[in-house]
């Protein structure tokens, strides 16, 4: 018995070696992949919510304004996670769990490459601002924001696709042209434009919202 | 109550004495369930699916992938599901030949267009439900270490996996207890105040967050999920002959309208 005990004493000695050491190196450590891992899986919600909600609003093309409501929502989430991480890594690794969750639950495989590229972004500014600067870290989370843009960029990116497939089906070029006169470079610009407000909303009630509660509570 | 994290080498603490682990591992190792594809078969039909949208496919091919798409949907026990979607592609597709000016309501000219754009994200969604209602988490992340994927993205993705009931459980407490305070109480009070209800739900929801990725990572750790090297799982995958059936079946149609040869 007390040649079995030994390994997992071993164990839970190095691992409390692990968890005791204050996280100071710049490296992400299993304690920190926990907590983005914890802080994806809240922002996964507020997107299926944002999605919900979007969908309720807009009808059929729904996820036109699904980043700009889940950036309205989700920026305490986004700030907490900078704040209790404040380290580079953090961001980047959040953006590609969810982009990975994005695809796996049947979203467009390009939206991969957005949640890729914006986190890595958004990252780099926070870490300009060592995570603790107000204003770069709202740049960073507008930055972050358009991250989502992945699951909506078909609906300008497949649109010949879209109007290839309406044509094979009987439908004439003028009446094409009438449905797409809605979604033109000008609902694109729209639409990030919103998100560009949304972001700012979101993530000034997010930095309130880290004043109000959790630096009282000594959480950060 | 947060300590879940089995998905290495954890169900040492499961037994609750510190066995042999490779004689546990033989006792209680099971391959993942006989009636499901391995979980890279089923990417590669998310991936198949996500082509489909690139390469505007014509009806045929359309039709043909979605009835191949349902069938491991079906085969899997999800009758509800397939039948859900099988009767929504039917009635999408249906919709998309209408021809209004026939008709006489130009109106109809919407519906049809939309329908046609609903089916075409159709298949990935199938593809979707069938990865996501039927890999268990230990399979997901078995297949995610088998295919390579850096540790820093398999571990927050065990933890997001993990957490999602833990959201849920919190989420009905907090509105219990907004509802012991009267706030926000039926069906659209928490619509009346968007931003007070926000916070009142997210800052609890956050506050138990930071709570318990601090209880995760010390049972995650003590669990040796910290440590280098392989890691060893549960759950076995492997890529069987349906799997490879499956992938080739579902390549011809693609490939031969990519082709040219189906139109």
């Amino acid at each position: 018995m007390t040649a079995s005990n030994s390994p997992a004493d071993n164990t839970i000695q190095t691992s409390n070696q692990n968890s005791g050491k204050p996280t100071e190196s710049g490296k992400l450590e299993v304690a920190d992949l926990i907590t983005i891992g914890v802080f994806a899986a809240l922002y996964f919600v507020m997107v299926c919510v944002a999605t919900l909600v979007s969908t309720l609003f807009t009808g059929g093309f729904g996820s036109i304004f699904l980043p700009a409501i889940a950036a309205l929502i989700s920026g305490c989430v986004y700030m907490l996670l900078a704040a209790r991480l404040g380290k580079f890594g953090g961001i980047t690794v959040m953006g590609v769990v969810i982009g990975l969750f994005l695809f796996i639950s049947g979203h467009f495989v390009l939206s991969f490459i957005a949640s890729i590229v914006f986190p890595v972004a958004a990252d780099l500014i926070a870490r300009a601002g060592r995570y603790k600067n107000k204003a770069l870290l709202l740049v960073s989370y507008v930055v972050f924001s358009y991250g989502l843009t992945g699951p909506i960029l078909p609906l300008w990116f497949m649109k010949d696709a879209y109007i290839a497939s309406l044509q094979a089906r009987g439908k004439d070029a003028a009446y094409i042209d009438g449905v797409f006169a809605n979604i033109n470079t000008g609902t694109f610009f729209i639409s990030m434009a919103a998100i560009l407000v949304c972001a700012i909303i979101g993530g000034w009630f997010g930095q309130k919202m880290m004043k109000k509660h959790f630096i009282k509570a000594g959480i950060v | 109550m947060h300590s879940t994290n089995t998905s290495t080498k954890a169900y040492l603490s499961d037994t609750g004495t510190p066995l042999c682990v490779e004689s546990v591992a033989m006792t209680f190792s099971h391959s993942s369930n006989q009636r499901t594809l391995d979980p890279r078969t089923k990417l590669f039909l998310l991936l198949a699916a996500n082509l489909m949208l690139f390469f505007h496919v014509s009806v045929i091919t359309q039709l043909i992938m979605v009835v191949l798409f349902l069938l491991p949907l079906a085969v899997a026990g999800r009758w509800k599901l397939t039948v859900n979607f099988a009767l929504t592609y039917a009635v999408l597709t249906g919709l998309g030949f209408l021809d209004p000016d026939a008709l006489g309501s130009p109106w109809l000219h919407v519906v049809s267009a939309l329908a046609v754009g609903c089916t075409m994200m159709l298949p990935c969604f199938i593809t979707g439900a069938y990865a996501f209602t039927t890999t268990s988490p230990s399979a997901f992340i078995c297949a995610m270490r088998r295919m390579h994927a850096p540790e820093s993205v398999v571990i927050p993705c065990v933890v997001v996996i993990r957490f999602f009931p833990t959201i849920a459980e919190d989420y009905r407490q907090i509105r219990n207890a907004m509802a012991l305070r009267g706030i926000a109480a039926g069906g659209w009070g928490l619509l009346r105040h968007p931003a007070q209800s926000l916070e009142y739900i997210l800052i609890p929801l956050l506050m138990n967050a930071t709570n318990v990725a601090q209880d995760l990572s010390v049972a995650a750790l003590t669990k040796g999920l910290g440590r280098e090297g392989a890691h060893t799982s549960r759950t076995e995958i492997r890529m069987r002959i349906v799997d490879w059936i499956m992938m080739i079946v579902a390549l011809i149609p693609l490939a031969l309208d990519i082709a040219g040869v189906i139109h």
